[in-house]
């Protein structure tokens, strides 16, 4: 089974894949906002998804996952998707507060990133659209400064979570 | 070093669980063993604490079989267990000072 679905929320995509997994429907495969589901036991995986660093030695991170007994679903980027089996026990790759704190500054960093790029997108589009008067340019200045919205809106609440973690401290 | 004290329950256990070569899957199983479930660590937790024992130098590389593909192990420093005895004296002042509670009562 085939899903598309657009998730800026890791949080909010790992929740529906594990609704998923309870509804005997295991991840297999992502790629653009297309993911394939097979059949499975319900509530058979745990399923969790880490950003990989972008200095560190990634093989070796993935090869301590694999050691560790986690399966690695799929990658897409530096996004992947973990899995456990139930029985196996509990399973969360963060389980401290200053992991977890250090995972969304993470991925902050990642979307902020991504937003300026963004940002620089929307202005070239912009002076197009203002010199060509073009519908075309218009429309895309429009979808881009949406984009930017959405990214945006990602820091400012891996940002609150930040937060919320520190005073958790 | 006396800014590493106390430690973290994590690093603690950590430390106890390569006093013998060890792997991550290893410590994962045994810290939750002996703590009876109570502390589970998360392998990205796992992860990026060995790597901090690492460049502290309180556990080392044990071994690693690239032929193989044998799973990596870690092996506690003389530096490590200075720190892990260091946060245990402590712990035990701890612990003899919670007697005073008693003692009131």
């Amino acid at each position: 089974m085939k899903k598309f679905r657009l998730y800026y929320d890791k949080d909010a995509e790992q929740n529906w894949l594990q609704k998923m997994s309870s509804n005997g429907w295991a991840l297999k495969n992502y790629f653009l906002g297309i993911y394939t589901f097979v059949p499975c036991e319900p509530d058979e995986y745990i399923y969790q998804i880490d950003l990989l660093d972008s200095c560190s030695d990634e093989k070796d991170f993935l090869a301590f996952l694999e050691d560790s007994g986690v399966e690695v679903v799929s990658r897409w980027y530096r996004w992947v998707y973990l899995r456990k089996k139930t029985e196996d026990g509990p399973f969360e790759m963060y389980t401290d507060i200053d992991s977890k704190i250090n995972q969304y500054s993470k991925i902050k960093k990642f979307f902020q990133t991504v937003l300026i790029l963004e940002v620089i997108c929307f202005f070239i589009e912009f002076s197009a659209a203002l010199t060509s008067k073009s519908l075309l340019y218009w429309s895309f200045t429009i979808l881009i400064g949406i984009i930017v919205l959405v990214f945006l809106r990602m820091v400012w609440k891996c940002q609150w979570k930040i937060e919320q973690l520190r005073q958790e401290k | 070093m006396e800014n590493n004290i106390p430690l973290t329950e994590a690093l603690f256990y950590i430390l106890l669980a390569v006093r013998k070569p060890n792997h991550g899957y290893g410590i994962i199983q045994e810290v939750s063993e002996i703590t009876d479930g109570r502390l589970i660590l998360g392998p990205g937790t796992l992860y990026g604490a060995i790597n901090s024992l690492l460049s502290k130098n309180w556990i080392k590389l044990y071994s690693e079989d690239k032929t193989s593909r044998k799973k990596k192990e870690y092996l506690i420093t003389e530096e490590g267990k200075k720190v892990f005895y260091k946060e245990v004296e402590r712990l035990e002042e701890l612990i003899q000072n919670s007697k005073l509670m008693e003692e009131c009562v």
